[in-house]
């Protein structure tokens, strides 16, 4: 294979592996804070990304016309809302639910992913058709032999490092971060040493659904497409992965997501004539490593008091 | 002497009203055709489902259903028979019959594994398309008798559902979910890759033959009456279900059942008392999956034509749906679910788009409110009119 | 010598950087019945979690009636004869009595698919005789109890639900039970009907061998033979009651023993 073509099998991954951590990062947030696996996570992925092209819509209605502006509200506004309606989830729907057995609430929020998605397919404007994503980025490539390199495939895998290093530093260098961390620890002890538990449960979800909102924007940025059903396979993806990285574990999750993207790429390559074949070759790969190591590559933090 | 027999019938009587009642009901579903009545009919249908709960009349009536379980039984076969006599040539009506019981065979396996074993299986409508498509394959290349296709269609859902939970077996509830979810979504893309099943257009199903009996054909009886087609899938369908529903009792009022349900609710606990969680887990995923390919062979064979679009992740979420909100474990509350849940959508073209949201919306307000569902399941009674 | 039934050789038990269990070395006899105490954190309950394998081992080993039991299967241990209660009563609430000590029962009924759904009259006779050995077992704890074998676990106060978690453990004849705080949660005088209970329990299965975690000590001071003490893992003292109370390191590590 030429290094034009490899150059951009890899390049493709990155990119994919970045948007998996992305998804993934916010279920192993999710469990680790409440021992809940939220599946509406990859719906949430498609609110925020119809979000931001409702946004983008609108502000092109209102005589904007510079991309940066565009680009920037349109985000902002995807990230904003997305972190609110992660809010609310958690308040109205995963918290009342606490008690009850964990198999409630996955039941619970994979519903709610279906009625998120099926309103948009339902009440969005043509919303059983794929909707056109602007290109926002600019378009310049750069070419070096074979390989091209496009400007806007840059900025966003930058722009995803950045994120990811943001939620790094969130979780290891700030207040909000040592609390999260403490709730995911020990719950009762966490809430004893003064820490507001539901006020940082709100405060993850909220996290992990701007960095859902987030992942949103990217693909159709990157696609410039988006369909009401992008979600499930992007959730069952992301969660593929935190549990591949041990569940709970935010480096575990990232881990997790580039693995993943390598497995389809590799997948792909060496089965060029079946290329839906290569979501069955990844998640074949994932099920034989959760058998072969169950609690994840990394460990799932042991959240069973015996 | 009239007065003896009347005292042995009271007991029976809350029975055969709710039977009555039910029946009529559905009658009435089927039969009407404006949206106005059916809406009508639906609204009514909910009203006196709240009345009941709130005056608790579904519990008082299920003690006494429960004491003389038999009879209840054979009564509910009676008045489904009525009902299908009663419809003979409403070809429509007869199908969702027909499909509702198929579909209760399905949620039966489904609730075996979710219901009793606790496991999470999203990829029913996954393991009902291995049914249908084997049963496509079976009578079109093969003279294989077509009872035994029944057969072997459940056999391919419990053999390949076996290969699918193997590796994750010693793992918790999540990864199974994962798994599942996973072969829901890419069944359909499966599909469609493959030319050999059809691809994106689908498989024609040779209606079903017994013992020389053409299924598809209707029904004469005399000169004026011509039974249509479906009655026969309605016998035939009717005769598994009562198969299944036997199993699936007799499986929960054992110690199957007991060990199925120590699975469920505490695993470390049934390990410490030497319950070999493996095999259960197994037992109860194999003998759901071949219930529920065994329903989708036999309705591959009443519906004549199967395509991919039919076996979506979305089509097993309804199939939890109805495991939820019928009643985890109640094998009654699964009945009415599928009654529900298949005809009202079909009846009510308004809301057909909407189904899966609708769905969706009400499972998350039953699992916010009312997670036991409709039917709740009551206590274990190992031998019917327990306990002692 | 008779062989002691259990033998603890330097036990030790490890999560991550905290040794849980350090090092524990003890032996037990035959129909003794041996207190495990010592401040919350001290390694009693990941010791049982251990020993009835639902942990694997770090280091040193564990006999038990001859045989090396170290890193076996929960099911496997029990299949040995140790059964045991937990600390977080861990009963299935939704079902009923008899259900949850059947559950305990598991080795001595028919599990066959063709027993269980075809066989039902032989099924049936299983079941009443296993009806029968149930309540009798119950009814040495409190009679009352013993005529609602049918009603939900749920539904019954802590103390009944203590007892019928050790019927379960019981039902299954085991050589060594291992009960874990049963007096947790429980009042004065629940702890006392309870402590009577399981005197019943030592006069009818004479050669019963029991290990009981306990905070009150009450409870170890009547029951016990001997106690174990642990602090941080390790092995602090051994002897009767009287001589592990008035031990030193024991005061301290109790910061104010009662």
């Amino acid at each position: 294979m030429d290094l034009g073509l490899f150059g951009q099998y890899v390049m493709n991954g990155l990119m994919l592996g970045m948007m998996y951590a992305l998804v993934a990062v916010g279920f192993t947030l999710f469990f680790g804070v409440l021992n809940v696996i939220n599946f509406s996570h990859g719906d949430v992925v498609t609110v925020g990304a119809f979000t931001a092209l409702a946004t983008y819509l609108g502000l092109v209605a209102l005589g904007i016309s510079s991309a940066p502006t565009l680009v920037v509200g349109a985000l902002l506004a995807a990230v904003v809302s997305m972190a609110v309606l992660g809010a609310l989830i958690a308040r109205y729907l995963v918290l009342p639910l606490k008690s009850a057995p964990s198999l409630n609430t996955l039941l619970l929020t994979l519903m709610l992913g279906t009625v998120l998605h099926e309103a948009i397919r339902l009440f969005y404007p043509r919303g059983a058709n794929p909707q056109r994503f602007p290109s926002l980025l600019p378009t310049d490539a750069y070419t070096f032999g074979h390989f091209t390199l496009r400007l806007d495939n840059v900025l966003m895998l930058l722009a995803g490092l950045a994120v990811i290093v943001a939620i790094h530093l969130l979780i290891n260098k700030t207040k909000i971060g040592l609390a999260i961390r403490a709730v995911a620890q020990d719950e009762e002890t966490a809430k004893i040493m003064g820490i507001n538990f539901t006020f940082i449960v709100l405060v993850t979800f909220a996290v992990g659904s701007g960095l859902a909102a987030f992942a949103g924007v990217i693909q159709g940025l990157y696609y410039s497409e988006i369909n009401f059903a992008m979600g499930l396979l992007l959730g069952v993806i992301g969660f593929s992965s935190a549990v591949v990285g041990g569940l709970g574990n935010v480096y575990g999750a990232i881990i997790g997501g580039f693995l993943f993207a390598a497995l389809q790429t590799i997948g792909a390559v060496a089965l060029p004539f079946a290329s839906a074949y290569k979501d069955v070759f990844a998640f074949g790969v994932v099920i034989l490593i959760m058998a072969w190591r169950p609690t994840g590559l990394i460990s799932e933090k042991v959240s069973e008091r015996v | 002497m009239v007065t003896g027999a009347w005292r042995a019938f009271i007991p029976l009587l809350p029975g055969v009203a709710s039977a009555a009642g039910a029946a009529v009901y559905l009658l009435l579903l089927l039969k009407v055709q404006s949206q106005g009545g059916i809406a009508a009919l639906l609204v009514a249908g909910v009203v006196a489902m709240l009345a009941a709960a709130r005056f608790d009349v579904m519990t008082r009536v299920a003690r006494r259903v429960g004491e003389h379980e038999k009879a209840f039984n054979v009564i509910v076969v009676v008045a489904v028979l009525a009902l299908a006599g009663l419809l003979y040539d409403d070809h429509f009506a007869l199908l969702l019959v027909a499909t509702v019981i198929i579909y209760v065979i399905a949620a039966l396996g489904l609730n075996i594994q979710f219901g009793y074993a606790g496991m999470l299986n999203f990829a029913g409508a996954a393991f009902f398309g291995i049914g249908c498509y084997t049963a496509a394959v079976l009578t079109k290349n093969t003279p294989v008798p077509h009872l035994l296709v029944l057969l072997a269609g459940g056999v391919m859902a419990a053999a390949i559902g076996s290969l699918l939970i193997l590796p994750v077996l010693r793992t918790r509830g999540h990864y199974a979910a994962v798994v599942t979810i996973a072969f829901g979504l890419l069944f359909k893309i499966f599909l469609e890759v493959n030319d050999a099943l059809g691809g994106p257009q689908g498989l024609r199903v040779a209606g079903m033959q017994v013992l020389g009996l053409e299924f598809n054909n209707n029904i004469e009886i005399g000169e004026d009456i011509e039974l249509a087609f479906y009655v026969n899938y309605i016998a035939l369908g009717l005769m598994l279900l009562v198969l299944a529903f036997i199993f699936v009792k007799r499986l929960e009022r054992s110690w199957i059942g007991l060990n199925l349900d120590a699975v469920r609710l505490d695993e470390t606990a049934a390990a410490c008392f030497g319950l070999n969680l493996v095999r259960w887990k197994i037992t109860a995923f194999i003998t759901g999956n071949f219930l529920i390919g065994l329903a989708g062979a036999l309705y591959a064979t009443m519906i004549g034509f199967i395509a991919p679009t039919n076996f979506t992740f979305g089509d097993s979420l309804i199939l939890v749906s109805i495991v939820l909100l019928g009643g985890i474990g109640n094998p009654w509350g699964l009945v009415v679910a599928t009654a529900i849940l298949v005809i009202v959508p079909e009846k009510l073209q308004a809301i057909q788009e909407y189904r899966f949201l609708l769905f969706a919306a009400m499972v998350v307000l039953m699992l916010l409110f009312r997670p036991q569902g409709i039917l709740p399941r009551p206590l274990r009674t190992y031998f019917p009119g327990s306990p002692k | 010598m008779i062989r002691p039934l259990l033998i603890a050789r330097d036990l030790t038990k490890r999560f991550g950087g905290l040794v849980a269990v350090d090092g524990i070395s003890f032996e037990l006899g035959r129909g003794a019945v041996v207190g495990l105490i010592g401040p919350n954190g001290s390694g009693k309950t990941t010791f049982f979690n251990v020993v009835t394998g639902i942990y694997p081992i770090d280091g040193g080993a564990i006999e038990f009636d001859g045989n090396n039991i170290a890193n076996l299967s929960p099911q496997a241990v029990f299949r040995a004869g140790i059964a045991r209660t937990f600390q977080r009563s861990r009963l299935s609430l939704p079902l009923s009595i008899f259900d949850n000590i059947m559950i305990g029962n598991h080795m001595r009924l028919n599990q066959g698919l063709w027993f269980n759904l075809v066989q039902r009259q032989r099924f049936k006779q299983e079941f009443e005789i296993n009806f029968e050995r149930a309540r009798d077992l119950v009814r040495v704890f409190d009679a009352p109890l013993a005529d609602r074998m049918f009603e939900p676990v749920g539904g019954f106060p802590m103390i009944d639900r203590r007892r019928i978690e050790i019927c379960r453990a019981l039902i299954s004849r085991p050589k060594l039970l291992l009960l874990d705080e049963p007096s947790a949660g429980m009042t004065r005088d629940e702890t006392s009907k309870l402590m009577n209970d399981i005197f019943e329990v030592k006069d009818r299965f004479e050669d019963l061998t029991i290990i009981i975690i306990e905070h009150e000590m009450g409870v170890i001071e009547r029951i016990t033979d001997r106690c174990v003490v642990l602090n941080f893992g390790r092995k602090i003292c051994e002897g009767t009651y009287q001589q592990v109370a008035a031990d030193k390191l024991v005061q301290e590590a109790y910061l104010g023993i009662q």
